[in-house]
This record gives C-alpha cells, structure tokens and sequence, in this order.
C-alpha cells in the first residue's frame, strides 16, 4: 500500500522537476503513444464493422474495414493538406487562442477558470447584438467595420469581464471555490442566453434559438476561400498572447496578480491587495473569454445559436497542454485546430464513425496533455525537490 | 497488518504489564535504515537502538533527518534499507496502523484532536468501547476507561471537558493518553515542549518519568540541547541523516552536543555592545486587535521602540503577539489605538506605504507570508519591494536590477544552494530565513519587525541571524523582537515586554529577571520581588 504510494509520490516528484526538453519530449512520447492505441482501435472497430470492401481480410476474423496509416494520414492531410484544410485548422486555432489564453490567465494567477465557456456564451450574445443595432446605423464601408468590429469585441469583453469577475469576487471576499462558481455560473450563462435569445432578442419568427444574421459589415472579412478564417483574429489572438506573457513576466501588476493567486497571505504581506488582484485576474479571464465569443460570431457563426460548441472547455486542455504559459498557447492551439478539422476530414472522406473520430481526438489530447496535468498536481502539492518535505516538522 | 516477519520468537515474552519484564532486550533497533527521496538522502545507514524503560532524546539540526527516520520506525513511510525491530522481533510496516499494532505510538507536534468533543471522546475516538452490539457508544465505559488510565499515569485531567476549554499542556496529555488507550508501549513524542510555557514542560517531565516507571519507552525528537540534557537517559545526535553518535545524558555536555550537531564551536552566548539609544522609532500607543474570529487578542498594549535598541517581546504562542505584528507591520486592522512611526501616524496606511517608509518585516511563518514557495529566489527577492523605484519605473519590473539585488543577498547573507533559481521550497529552513533577513535588511530600513526569527532554523543559521539583527542595532536601527524562545530574547533584547492572554504584563530589564520569573510572567502570573514595569517608560540605563 505505501509502496505504491511512494512509487506515485517519487513520480510526481520527478514530473515536477522534468526540465522544459524533458516536457517535449514526454509530450512527443506521449503523442506517438496515443497514435498506436488509436491504431489498435481504429483496427479492431475495424473488424466489428460492416462494410463492402474490406482494405484486408484475415481469416477466421473477417475483414477490417479501416486501415490505420490512411486514417491518421486522412487527418494529417486534413487539418494542413490544403488552402481550405489550413483555413479549417487556423479558424479553430484562432478561436482556441483566446480561449486557452482565457485559462490560462487564471491559471497563472494560480486560478482554476472553468467558466470560459459561459463567459464567451455570454460574450458572443453581446457581440452578436452589437453588431446587429450598430451594423444598421454605421456606413457599410470599411468605416463601418471598423467601428462595428471593435465595438463587438470590447462589448464580449465587457460581458464576458463581468461575468468572470463574480466567481472572482465569490472567492476573494466569500470563500467560494472558483472550481464549483465557475462551472455553476456556466450553467446559469447558458441559461441566460437561450432565453433572451428565444423569448426576447432572437429571431422569433425561427424554430431555433438564434438571433438574426449580422450585417457584412460586423464580419471579419475571410482571408482564405472557402473558409471563415481571418487573418485578422489571428494576429489579434497572437497578439493578445504576446501582452499577456509581457504582463506576467514583465509588469508589476503581472507580478503581483500571480503572486496574489499562488499564494495569498504572501502577497498581502508584499504589500498586495490580494483580494482585489483575485477578481482582477479572473474578470481578465473572463474578458478573454468574451472575446473568443465575439471572434466567434463575427468570423465563424455570423449570428448567436445554440449549441455553441465547447471552445472553453477545449480551452482548458489547450492551457494545460501549454504548461499554462502564453506563449505555449500558440502551439497548443495549432495542435488542437489542426485535429479538429483533421476530424471533420476524416468523417466526411473515410466514413470513419463520428464516434471514433472523437475518441482518436480524446487520446491524443487525453495522452498529451495528462502528464503536464499531473506536473500541475505534484507541484501544487509541493512534490519536487524539496528536502522540507522529507523533514516533517519543525518547518512552522 | 503488523507483518511479524519471523514469527519464532513467542510474542507475549515482553509484554510489559507494569513493568515486569522476563528479558531486555531493546525495545527498538533499527539497523542500517536508509531512506532516499529522490535527489535526497534523508537517512543514512543509521543504527538507532532505544533500550526499554528508558527516555532517549533525538537531536539534530532543521533537517537533519530526525522527524523523516521517526516516520519510518511509526509506519509512515518505508525505508529504502535496511530492518527495524522492534523488541527483538523484525517487523516491516506498511502503515500506522502496523506499527500500533506492535505497540509504536506517536505524538505530533501539531495535536490532532477534535476541539469540540470531551477529552474522554477524544481517547476512545476510532477505537469506541460500543453499546448494543456496536450500535452505541458507551459513553460512560469510555469515560470510566480514560479515567482509570489518567490516574494510572497521575495525569490531572478531567474525561469529560471539551478540548477547546483545556490548555495546550493538557491536550498534550490527551494526546499521550490516546496512544496509551491503543496500547502503546513506545512513545514518540516529536518537539512536545515546542508549544509548552516553562512550567508545562516542567509538569511534561514529570508524566514521562512516570511512563518509564511503568515501563514504557520514549523517544522525543528535539532541537533544544538543554531539554536533552535535562530529560533523556540517553541522547542520539543526527545530522545531514546520519547518526553521529548515542551518548548517555549524564556524560554529554552542551558544547559536545552542539559540535555533534552542526560538526563546528557553537558560540552559545550572544556578545551584545552596550547599547546607543536614539528617538523613539516605532510608537504604540493603546492598541487593540481582534484575532480572525473577532475575539479580541491584544487589548490595550503600549509600547515604543527607540532607534538602536531591540526591543524584545517574550510569551507563549498564541496569547496575541502574532494579532499585535500584524497590526503594526499593516496585515490586521487594529480596533482601536494607534501605530506611530517616525512620527507619522500609520494605523490607517495600508501595508504597501509602510514598507515604502522603511518597515522591514520578518514574518513568524515565513512559507505562509515571507516566501512564495513556488518562485525562485529571484522572483521572491522582490516580494515587497516591488513598487520600489529601486526595482522598476511605474510599470515595469527591472529584473536586471533585481538579479543584482538578489545575488548581493545570496552572497552576503550566504544563501545555499548559491542559486537565484532555486525555488524557495527547495530550500532549508535556515536558508530561507538567511534569504528573508537579507531582503528585508538590505533595504536599509529604519524600523524591522523580526517575528520569531530563528523558529526551525538551525544552530549556524541563528547565530547569523542574531549577529546581523545586533548589527543593525549598531548601526542605530531600531528592531521589534518577538520571540518565544526565552533564550533568544533575554540575550538580545535591551528591554523586554512580555505578553500574556492580550496583556502586557510586564516591560523589564532582561539582565534582572530571571529565567524562572519570566516563565510566571508567560504563564500570567506576578513573580513578588520583581518591578514588572521597570522599563516601560524607557529611561537611560
């Protein structure tokens, strides 16, 4: 019993002091990992499916249906194979970008933020009627968007600020755990819009819950054919990475935001409001997020509809993915887009079950991003190289 | 499960039973226990033997090994080599609960009792004697059970009142009475004076000769060579997790304990010059302060503090010097009274206007608030001083400058490992604290506020502590010394207050007080002879 205990413990200990190669390099392992067990599973769904031509048939076993190396080519040529396909891949991690950045903000302020999904649910609504009343009232010319676009994204910001500063001001001044407030607090979000959006906002002569279309001039002009994709979000979105890792690693007001989440008493004692720096970090948090559903609306959906998919909580893997830091994102979010649109690829051109393009989706980020995870874990707890803690006591 | 390995021997051979013994052998011996963490030996091949019916002391600096090699022998963890046995017999344990069994009992620094349940529910908590098949507990077996076992042992305690309404020294003996309940017949009791006023541990002595009368055996683990001496037949020294040696107390000698410790002469005495007094530096003035809960903690405290001299402030724990730092260094907002320095009333500044004045402050629990753990030291360096314009304009952090500032520190204040990325946990106790008094005193500060200063710090490390702080008080600073330890604040301090439940009871001369009269003070009681306000309205020597 302690003996697997001490075997976890000492683990934990050596991820925690893994260096930045030695994460790559896990990182690496762990994404062929979970190339070879998505093989072995797309080989024997294989097997138990149906269908008329079998790429290989062994005997007494049938004939198996998918072939592993097209598959995962499939998703390679899918995600960067074209124009389109990269267009796929960048709107995904455009979108990814400030989502990720969103949690990782919070994370680096030693915050869990699992609220970016409501956040930019809420942001997205705010953008998607921003552009709407002011798309009628500006110029249809470059003017026009160039009021239009600004105002819908500083709109989600506000919105989605907001609704990131609650859970802050829940933790800081009430004790709640932003852990459980923020995953309420989505809940309540996604409450909020689809009501007003079907009862007040929306497109009532429609079925579904949306709002009206918005005008030419609220888009984010597409910069690859075919696709949504706007350079202009990207930069935007690398942009904001670059300021956030600048704030925290260069600022006073960075250092002092991480210090108040990592540790409390600490700050205070530096001379820190901590309790203000709390909500500041997550209402930046939670600008991040509304953001993302402005960029959303604007380059994607062009309208707010429910069934937003779940950015904000992919979001959360990108972050961890990343080790929580800015630049890190970037990859991250590549990595994720580019699976994303490598699994649309592979649905529509193999005939892949959806379903199993999910779990092979599900293992790569499940592979990738546990190790990094349990990294987070062991250091919050202090594992590491640490001879404090092989010395129980005296340490008042 | 207590796994008896070699399971020859017959087991009920040394049941001790009030000290009828057939054999004596040793109670404990552990044979060349190594234990690794990895990147850290904690043990190294120590040879441990306890002889039975007997008190044996383990000493040894801030992590020398001693709480890590208790943990084995307790079940807590297991060692990477070598046997432990236990009256003759080789055990191996996977849990506490394995070394219970074989009668290894063990008393945390940190009680760990449940305030609002009576002393009697405490003892029988997870072991309750049960009424209707199991259905109840019977509560009145259990009181009965702790009674007859408090007068066995000539405890004074009483079965049936709360642990939140009996004093710390008492708790102790709840403790104590819990793993004599389970049936323990070795006692491990770690750092058990820690939290204990004079005549606490006085009464403490007392119920551990008791226990070896009855024919227990205990093992304490301390850092204080005078209690060693004073209580164990024998003393085994550790350090960098190796034994050094066993020695029987009534031939060890403090010097020779402390050269086993840290391997070097220990100057045990403090050589102070004598005192240039200035200004009154820091003025407090009434002042009232409410612990977390609202309750008040400092009631009507006055004091100052003149530019080169240390004011030192003695008392147990928890009778509100803590509540009373907080409220001068600007972490706790007084209720009422008020905080001047240099003149300038600051009851109502925030923290930051007070470090930027020139209050530097060491805080009592340095990983909670003078450190952030998870940084490095040069991230830590700058905790406080961060909107200093010494480190940076307006915006922006100069971690140029801060690098300076952090290896001059490193490098003055000899700082190990010698490394600005080292994270703070990774450092010793001393280490961290040498890192925090160079921070704060290289800042040039006018005032400096030290909160028990050298708690968990080793030997090497307090004496530069104290050197430095009587530095600054050469150089004219004036400095707030908060100690529990009676040695440290009698040695340095020019005029000692000391608190207790709130109060300050008395502000004396150290030179003319003795030790025990001060331990009546800390326990609030008045010693007859003795001015207790000699020197609170300071005046010339």
């Amino acid at each position: 019993m302690s003996g697997v205990r001490a075997r976890i413990e000492a683990s934990l200990d050596r991820l925690v002091d893994a260096t930045v190669i030695e994460r790559l390099q896990i990182s690496l392992a762990a994404l062929g990992f979970a190339v070879v067990v998505g093989a072995v599973l797309v080989f024997v769904s294989g097997l138990i499916a149906d269908c008329p031509d079998p790429f290989l048939s062994l005997p007494g076993l049938g004939g198996a249906c998918y072939n592993p190396v097209e598959v995962y080519w499939t998703m390679a040529t899918g995600s960067f194979g074209s124009l389109a396909a990269l267009g796929r891949t960048l709107q995904e991690t455009t979108l990814l970008l400030f989502t990720g950045l969103s949690v990782a903000v919070a994370f680096r302020a030693g915050l869990f933020n699992i609220g970016t999904q409501g956040q930019m649910i809420l942001g997205a609504l705010g953008a998607a009627l921003t552009a709407l009343w002011l798309g009628e009232v500006v110029p249809g010319s470059l003017i026009g968007a160039l009021i239009v676009i600004p105002a819908g994204v500083v709109v989600g910001a506000v919105i989605g600020g907001l609704w990131g500063m609650l859970p802050g001001l829940m933790k800081a001044y009430a004790d709640a755990h932003e852990v459980i407030t923020t995953i309420m607090l989505n809940f309540i979000a996604m409450g909020i819009a689809f009501w007003l959006v079907q009862n007040r906002v929306g497109n009532l002569e429609s079925d579904s819950v949306l709002t009206h279309t918005i005008p030419e001039v609220a888009r984010l002009t597409p910069t690859i054919g075919g696709t949504r994709f706007s350079l202009w979000a990207l930069l935007a979105a690398l942009i904001a990475a670059l300021g956030i890792y600048v704030l925290y690693d260069r600022t006073i007001l960075g250092y002092e935001l991480r210090t108040s989440g990592v540790q409390e008493a600490a700050a205070e004692y530096g001379g820190v409001n901590a309790k203000r720096n709390i909500v500041t970090s997550m209402t930046l948090s939670g600008a991040l997020g509304g953001i993302a559903g402005s960029v959303y609306v604007m380059m994607v959906q062009y309208r707010w509809q429910d069934g937003i998919p779940p950015l904000g909580f992919d979001g959360i893997a990108v972050s961890i993915l990343a080790g929580n830091n800015p630049i890190g994102v970037i990859p991250a979010a590549v990595l994720f887009g580019a699976m994303k649109s490598g699994s649309v690829a592979l649905n529509l051109s193999l005939g892949v079950p959806p379903e199993l393009v999910e779990v092979l989706r599900g293992l790569i980020i499940l592979f990738i991003a546990m190790p990094e995870f349990f990294r987070m874990i062991g250091k919050r707890y202090g594992y590491g190289s640490d001879p404090l803690a092989t010395d129980g006591g005296e340490n008042v | 499960m207590g796994r008896i390995t070699d399971s020859g021997g017959s087991t009920d051979a040394r049941i001790a039973d009030g000290g009828g013994r057939s054999r004596r052998s040793p109670a404990v011996e552990l044979e060349g226990v190594t234990k690794r963490f990895p990147g850290v030996i904690a043990n190294d091949d120590v040879d441990f033997v306890v002889e039975h019916g007997s008190i044996h002391a383990l000493i040894g600096e801030n992590g020398a090994g001693k709480t890590t090699l208790m943990n084995v022998l307790y079940g807590l963890y297991e060692p990477t080599e070598g046997t432990i046995r236990i009256n003759g017999e080789p055990v191996s344990f996977d849990d506490p609960g394995d070394a219970m069994d074989v009668g290894i009992g063990m008393i945390h620094q940190h009680f760990m009792l449940v305030d609002t349940m009576t002393v009697a529910e405490n003892v029988v908590l997870g072991d309750e004697p049960t009424r209707f098949g199991g259905l109840l507990t019977d509560e009145r077996k259990a009181i009965e059970e702790t009674r007859r076992l408090a007068e066995q042992y000539g405890f004074d305690i009483d079965p049936t009142e709360r642990i939140e309404e009996i004093s710390v020294g008492e708790q102790q003996r709840v403790e104590i009475l819990k793993t004599l309940y389970r049936g323990a017949e070795i006692l491990i009791l770690d750092e058990p004076t820690a939290v204990l006023t004079p005549q606490e541990v006085d009464a403490l002595y007392e119920i551990l000769n008791e226990l070896i009368d009855q024919g227990k055996t205990i093992i304490f683990i301390t850092h204080k060579l005078g209690e060693a001496l004073h209580a164990a037949d024998a003393i085994s020294v550790l350090r960098n997790g190796e034994l050094i040696g066993t020695v029987p107390a009534a031939e060890a000698t403090r010097e020779e304990l402390a050269r086993m410790m840290v391997g070097k002469d220990v100057l045990l005495e403090v050589e102070k010059p004598a005192a240039n007094r200035g200004s009154a530096v820091l003025r407090i003035d009434e002042l009232a302060v409410d612990d977390d809960r609202g309750i008040p903690a400092v009631e009507e405290v006055s004091f100052d503090v003149h530019a080169g001299e240390i004011f030192g402030i003695a008392g147990v724990d928890g009778n509100g010097q803590s509540e009373l730092v907080e409220a001068i260094t600007g972490l706790r907002r007084p209720e009422s009274g008020t905080v001047t320095f240099e003149d300038t009333d600051m009851t109502a500044f925030p923290r930051r206007k007070r470090i930027a004045a020139g209050m530097a402050y060491i805080a009592e629990d340095r990983q909670k608030r003078s450190l952030v753990m998870e940084y490095d030291l040069r991230r830590n360096g700058v905790l406080g001083c961060q909107r200093l314009p010494t480190f940076g304009d307006r915006w922006w952090i100069d971690w140029d400058r801060i690098d300076g500032y952090v290896d001059t520190i490193i490098d003055e204040y000899d700082v190990r490992p010698p490394d600005p990325t080292a994270a703070a946990h990774s450092l010793s106790g001393g280490n961290q604290q040498k890192f925090i008094v160079g921070r704060e005193f290289e800042r040039d500060p006018s005032l400096v506020i030290a909160a028990q200063p050298t708690r968990g710090v080793d030997i090497g490390s307090i004496e530069f502590i104290h050197e430095r702080l009587l530095e600054l008080r050469a150089e004219g600073k004036a400095t707030l010394l908060v100690s529990s330890k009676l040695d440290e604040v009698t040695q340095l301090s020019d005029r000692l207050g000391v608190m207790h439940d709130g109060q300050l009871v008395a502000v004396v001369r150290p030179e003319s007080v003795t030790d025990e009269q001060l331990g009546l003070l800390m326990a609030g009681e008045r010693p007859t002879g003795l001015d207790v306000d000699a020197a609170r309205t300071r005046s010339e020597p």
